[in-house]
């Protein structure tokens, strides 16, 4: 039985410290590509949202490579997310792959269900290893969100465009050969000091928020890598999802530093509801990235995606009353990657002279929300 | 609740009801609930080509049709009208929910008139029980009148009619034909040929957006039956059978008649209308498609409309349809063989 799982930003470096803790088989899916694309686009329903076409292609490609079991998450919605497993189970059977589907459904209700799907793919270690194994592999995962969090604010600055990145994936390299405690923690200020030691030059700074959809803000190769592109152009930038946040219940933000409930707050005056998804949050985030004094939000949906087009239909609403810069990118399979670029690269710009003319003129100031 | 800008509430305040998406299965119950409390309730009627183009030109360009449509309505009213009622509907079952664009519904029509319009968006979720429901409803007609036996009363009677109203729509009315109480619009009269429409209400009965389908089979001698027609003793039957709920009330319902039509073999073909991008649709289809290849493979066509769907090209592919079912039942005497060509 070899394990798989569809990728998503560094959810690989969880998944595979888990399985490695408990050595059991498992297999990454080949590195997401144009050809993942592809396949999701050909086996995928017509106006299913992008990811599930995307981690489509994953299974398919891991499927080639070998692998049988399949492990995704389930939920109750509204967001078409709680269905992927069953809707991709459906496809792939037909398409005529052998494989088994685990899908893991977090609600109270289905806690006999989930209990037996995580025995049978403990294959039989106890479940102290496993909590053990999740535990230490969060840690790492809270690592690596905040080294994603460090590159993102010092990018800007690099003497020599690209020098963060590389140092960033020497960093991931550090986190995921740490086998215990004490070397997490010596990995955690190597990994630090490596990048903090980028050297960086003087620059204006010019802050750009990224707000959106959850898959699309953490997996670099779908969003066209906009966090570097952003950072290449000379923005600090923020980002309201990270991981670990992600995938806590309580929905307290230690990484991405607001928690869920501020942005609801945040969101009352345009959007007084949760609409499944991140819609309200990315609404919230947008008003809150205002206060703090960010020049420009960066929205990221995919195509069709239902709730974040409810957030799209309000954010420029949200943009004239509140006074930011709002840009959104509906990102799906017809995406290139110049257009993507020559939008971000105007949107920079247009930030840049708007906080400059701000800066002469203090009456040009939006009054803050 | 929520009621943007403090307005003047109390009786003979003109109240309008957009009349897309959720009006077509609730349109009766909100009217006369604000008739009843003495509100004078504007319609925007039928959907009609300027309607649409404003509200593709207002709407966001990734939302669905019907969602174009409701922003058309809402544009069309605004100059006319003291306030919207444009209720959120979380959940209109225990453990389902709406589409996500239902939950965001009044927010969305806010942005689009710009608040230049007080919106009245009580908050329907059956999650939180009974009770709190009550209030809302309660509080709504708090708007309107002081008198909290109108506003019961007001709750009763419209509730009644409501019911009268779905009871229509399974006898197989139309639902002008279900207003006007008008027997004759009658969907199903023993035709020779028997055609299952399923889809959202919106989908299936906006005259407009499907070009009068549900007319043009009619005269092509076709009886239709729509979702709601389909017992809902069998659509539950056949939806306990599935490996995962569905978590959509409507989607319940669309999932339902279509895999009942499919078993029971309700009809000789079912015609599944989708709104291009409609979400959770996207996902049914996989699903139908699939159960209805197992059980009994009755002929399936997926319409899907948008605002570009050309009316030659729509009906080509219904009169195929129509054609090819004939064909199949003057067949069926003949051979079994030829039945399905694979």
């Amino acid at each position: 039985m070899i394990i798989t799982w569809p990728h998503m930003g560094s959810l690989e470096i969880i998944m595979s410290s888990v399985f490695e803790e408990l050595q059991i088989d498992y297999m990454l899916p080949p590195p997401n590509s144009q050809r993942t694309l592809e396949l999701g686009v050909r086996y995928g329903p017509e106006f299913a949202c992008f990811p599930l076409k995307t981690t489509l292609g994953n299974f398919i490609e891991a499927i080639e490579k070998g692998a049988d079991t399949l492990i995704m998450v389930a939920g109750k919605g509204p967001c078409r997310f709680g269905f992927y497993a069953e809707t991709q189970r459906r496809i792939l059977k037909e398409a005529g792959y052998e494989f088994q589907m685990i899908q893991l459904e977090f609600e109270p209700s289905k806690i006999p269900v989930l209990i037996r799907n995580l025995r049978f793919l403990k294959q039989g270690r106890s479940w102290i290893s496993v909590f053990r194994a999740v535990k230490f592999a969060l840690q790492k995962a809270v690592l690596v969100d905040r080294l994603e969090q460090q590159a993102l604010r010092q990018r800007w600055k690099d003497a020599r465009k690209g020098a963060t990145t590389t140092a960033l994936k020497d960093c991931y390299e550090k986190v995921r050969n740490a086998g215990d405690y004490a070397g997490l923690r010596r990995a955690e200020e190597e990994a630090f000091a490596h990048l903090l030691s980028v050297p960086n030059k003087e620059a204006e700074e010019i802050k750009i928020g990224i707000v959106g959809e959850f898959y699309l803000v953490l997996e670099p190769f779908f969003n066209l890598t906009v966090e570097e592109q952003l950072g290449d152009l000379g923005a600090f930038v923020e980002r309201n999802i990270y991981l670990t946040d992600w995938l806590r219940p309580s929905g307290e933000n230690p990484v991405g530093g607001h928690s869920d409930r501020e942005s609801e707050e945040a969101a009352k005056p345009f959007l007084t509801h949760f609409v499944g998804g991140e819609g309200i949050h990315s609404v919230g985030n947008t008003v809150i990235y205002k206060r703090l004094g960010f020049d420009g939000v960066v929205h990221l949906m995919p195509f069709t995606c239902m709730p974040e087009t409810i957030a799209k239909s309000i954010l420029p609403k949200v943009s004239r009353e509140v006074g930011i810069p709002v840009i959104s990118f509906v990102i799906d399979e017809m995406t290139g990657k110049a257009g993507v670029a020559t939008r971000l690269e105007a949107f920079v710009d247009l930030a840049r002279f708007r906080r400059r003319a701000v800066d002469r003129d203090p009456s040009l100031r939006p009054a803050l929300a | 609740m929520q009621v943007v800008k403090s307005f003047e509430g109390g009786l003979n305040m003109k109240v309008g009801i957009p009349g897309g998406l959720l009006y077509f299965r609730y349109g009766r119950l909100w009217t006369s609930f604000l008739q009843a409390l003495g509100a004078e309730v504007v319609e925007s009627g039928e959907t009609t080509r300027s309607i649409l183009n404003s509200g593709v030109s207002k709407a966001e360009n990734e939302s669905c049709l019907p969602v174009k449509v409701f922003y058309g309505h809402v544009m069309s009213l605004k100059d006319r009208v003291d306030a919207l009622f444009v209720p959120r509907l979380v959940s209109v079952k225990k453990r389902t929910h709406t589409c996500p664009k239902m939950l965001g519904l009044p927010d969305m029509a806010r942005a689009a008139t710009e608040e230049e319009i007080p919106i009245i968006g009580p908050t329907i979720d059956f999650h939180s029980g009974l009770w709190s429901n009550y209030r809302t409803v309660y509080s709504t007609g708090r708007i309107f009148t002081t008198n909290p036996w109108r506003i019961i009363g007001a709750g009763i009677k419209a509730w009644r009619e409501h019911r009268q109203y779905l009871k229509g729509l399974t006898l197989g009315l139309t639902p002008r034909g279900t207003l006007e109480v008008d027997e004759s619009r009658r969907l199903c009269e023993g035709r020779e040929l028997r055609v299952a429409v399923i889809g959202h209400h919106y989908n299936v009965y906006d005259t407009f957006t499907t070009m009068s389908l549900l007319d043009r089979l009619k005269g092509m001698g076709v009886d239709v039956i729509t979702a709601e027609m389909v017992p809902e003793r069998l659509r539950n039957k056949e939806l306990k059978r599935l490996p995962k709920t569905i978590y959509w009330s409507y989607e319940q319902e669309i999932a339902g008649a279509i895999l009942a039509c499919a078993k029971y073999k309700l009809a000789d073909g079912i015609i599944f209308m989708i709104s291009f991008p409609c979400g959770p649709d996207s996902i049914i289809r996989v699903l139908c498609e699939q159960e209805n290849k197992l059980m009994g493979n009755i002929p399936m066509m997926t319409l899907v409309m948008d605002e570009h769907t050309g009316e030659g090209g729509f009906l080509t592919r219904i009169e195929a349809f129509v054609d090819m079912l004939r064909w199949k039942k003057d067949r069926v005497g003949e051979s079994e063989e030829v039945m399905v060509p694979a």
